[in-house]
C-alpha cells in the first residue's frame, strides 16, 4: 500500500516535472516571437491597423493613379492641339506665301522671256503708254509675274508718263533702256508681242530696237514699295 | 520533490525554448492562449496534489485538451471575427487565481500550524519546569 502510494506519487511529479518543461518551451519560444516582432513595428502591429493602414494607403495610391490619369489625358491634348495649330500655322504660311508670290512682294523665278525696248533715233521716244500695251499683252498672254527695270508690276503699279517725256513706274522714273521680264509660257508671250498686232512688232516696225529673250531661269525681284491702305475698310 | 520536478522541468524547458527554431508571427496568437492554458493546468496539477486527489488522466488530458480547445476556440474567433480568445483568457486565469488560492491556504495553514504546535511545545516545555 505504501509502495503504491510511493510510485503514484514518482509519476505524479514526473508528470508536473514534463508538463511544466512543455509549458516552459512553449512559453520561451512565444518570449522569443514577441521580443524579434518587437523590433519592427510594422509586425508588431494588429491585424485591424494594418488592414487600415492599407486601406489608407490604397485609397492614396489610387488618388494618386487618378491624378497622373489625368495628367496624362491633358498632355495627349495639350500634343494634340500643339498638332493641329502646328498644321494650321503651317497651312496659314503656305497661304502667305501663295498670296506674297501672287501680290509681288516676293522674289520669284521660273523661265519667261526679257523684252528690251530702245527707242530709234530721229523718233519719238517710246513712252508710257507703249509700256502700258506690251504690260497688257503680257498680263493676257499669261504672264505671271512682270517687271519694267526692275520695277515690279504688281495691282497698285502706275504706268505714266510726265510732260510727255519722263516714264514713270510704281512713281519712279525710269530711262531708257527699258527692259521688261516677264515670267509665263515663253512661246505665248512671245507670240502675244509678235506677229499680228503684237506692239513690240509695230514699235520694230516704227525704227525702235527690239529684242526678245529667252530665259529658262529668270528671276523677279519683289516689289519694293509698300502696298498701303487708307481708304478700304 | 514536487518543488524540485518543477524547477528542473522549467530550467531544461527554458534552455530548450531558447534554442527551438522562430515560429512565425502569425502563430504566436495560438500559441500565447496555449501557453494560459497549460500553466492553468499545471497549477490545476499542484492544487490536485496538494488536495491530494490528484488524477494522471485528468492531468494530461486537461493539459492537452484545454491547450488544443483555446487553440481551436481562437482559430473559430478569428474566422468568425469576434475576440473568443478574450473569453478563454478570462476563464484559465480566474481559474489558475482559485488554483493559486488552494495552494496559498494551504500553505498558509501549514505554516501557522507549525508556528502554533512550536508554541504549544515551549508551553510544554515550561510547564515542565
Amino acid at each position: 500500500m505504501k509502495k503504491g502510494i510511493k510510485k503514484g506519487k514518482i509519476t505524479m511529479t514526473i508528470t508536473i516535472g514534463i508538463a511544466c518543461f512543455a509549458l516552459v518551451t512553449v512559453m520561451m519560444m512565444q518570449f522569443k516571437i514577441v521580443n524579434e516582432t518587437d523590433i519592427t513595428s510594422i509586425e508588431n502591429m494588429q491585424e485591424a491597423e494594418l488592414k487600415t493602414e492599407l486601406a489608407n494607403w490604397k485609397s492614396k495610391y489610387d488618388d494618386i493613379n487618378a491624378k497622373y490619369e489625368d495628367t496624362k489625358s491633358k498632355i495627349e491634348e495639350y500634343k494634340n492641339d500643339e498638332q493641329s495649330s502646328n498644321e494650321s500655322s503651317k497651312l496659314l504660311d503656305d497661304e502667305l506665301n501663295q498670296t506674297n508670290k501672287i501680290l509681288g512682294l516676293t522674289d520669284v523665278q521660273g523661265e519667261g522671256i526679257v523684252l528690251t525696248l530702245q527707242s530709234g533715233k530721229d523718233l519719238t521716244p517710246i513712252n508710257a503708254d507703249d509700256l502700258l500695251t506690251i504690260v497688257n499683252s503680257l498680263k493676257f498672254a499669261g504672264a505671271e509675274a512682270i517687271s519694267i527695270n526692275d520695277q515690279r508690276i504688281v495691282s497698285t503699279t502706275d504706268i505714266t508718263y510726265i510732260n510727255n517725256q519722263f516714264v514713270k513706274v510704281n512713281g519712279q522714273r525710269i530711262l531708257e533702256p527699258y527692259v521688261i521680264k516677264a515670267i509665263g509660257n515663253q512661246s505665248y508671250l512671245e507670240s502675244a508681242l509678235k506677229g499680228n498686232g503684237g506692239w513690240a512688232e509695230e514699235l520694230q516696225a516704227i525704227g525702235h530696237t527690239v529684242t526678245i529673250e529667252k530665259d529658262d531661269k529668270l528671276t523677279i525681284n519683289k516689289y519694293n514699295g509698300e502696298i498701303e491702305t487708307k481708304y478700304i475698310q | 520533490m514536487i518543488f524540485v520536478a518543477i524547477l528542473i522541468g522549467c530550467i531544461l524547458g527554458a534552455i530548450l525554448g531558447m534554442n527551438a527554431p522562430m515560429i512565425s508571427y502569425t502563430y504566436s496568437s495560438y500559441l500565447a492562449i496555449a501557453i494560459i492554458a497549460a500553466l492553468d493546468s499545471v497549477f490545476g496539477g499542484i492544487a490536485s496534489v496538494i488536495k491530494k486527489n490528484f488524477d494522471l488522466k485528468i492531468f494530461i488530458s486537461g493539459f492537452f485538451g484545454n491547450a488544443i480547445l483555446a487553440i481551436l476556440l481562437t482559430i473559430l474567433g478569428q474566422k468568425l471575427n469576434v475576440d473568443i480568445y478574450l473569453a478563454a483568457i478570462v476563464v484559465f486565469v480566474w481559474r489558475m487565481f482559485m488554483n493559486l488560492g488552494t495552494i496559498r491556504r494551504y500553505y498558509v495553514e501549514k505554516w501557522t500550524d507549525k508556528i502554533k504546535e512550536k508554541a504549544h511545545s515551549k508551553e510544554v516545555a515550561d510547564k515542565k519546569e
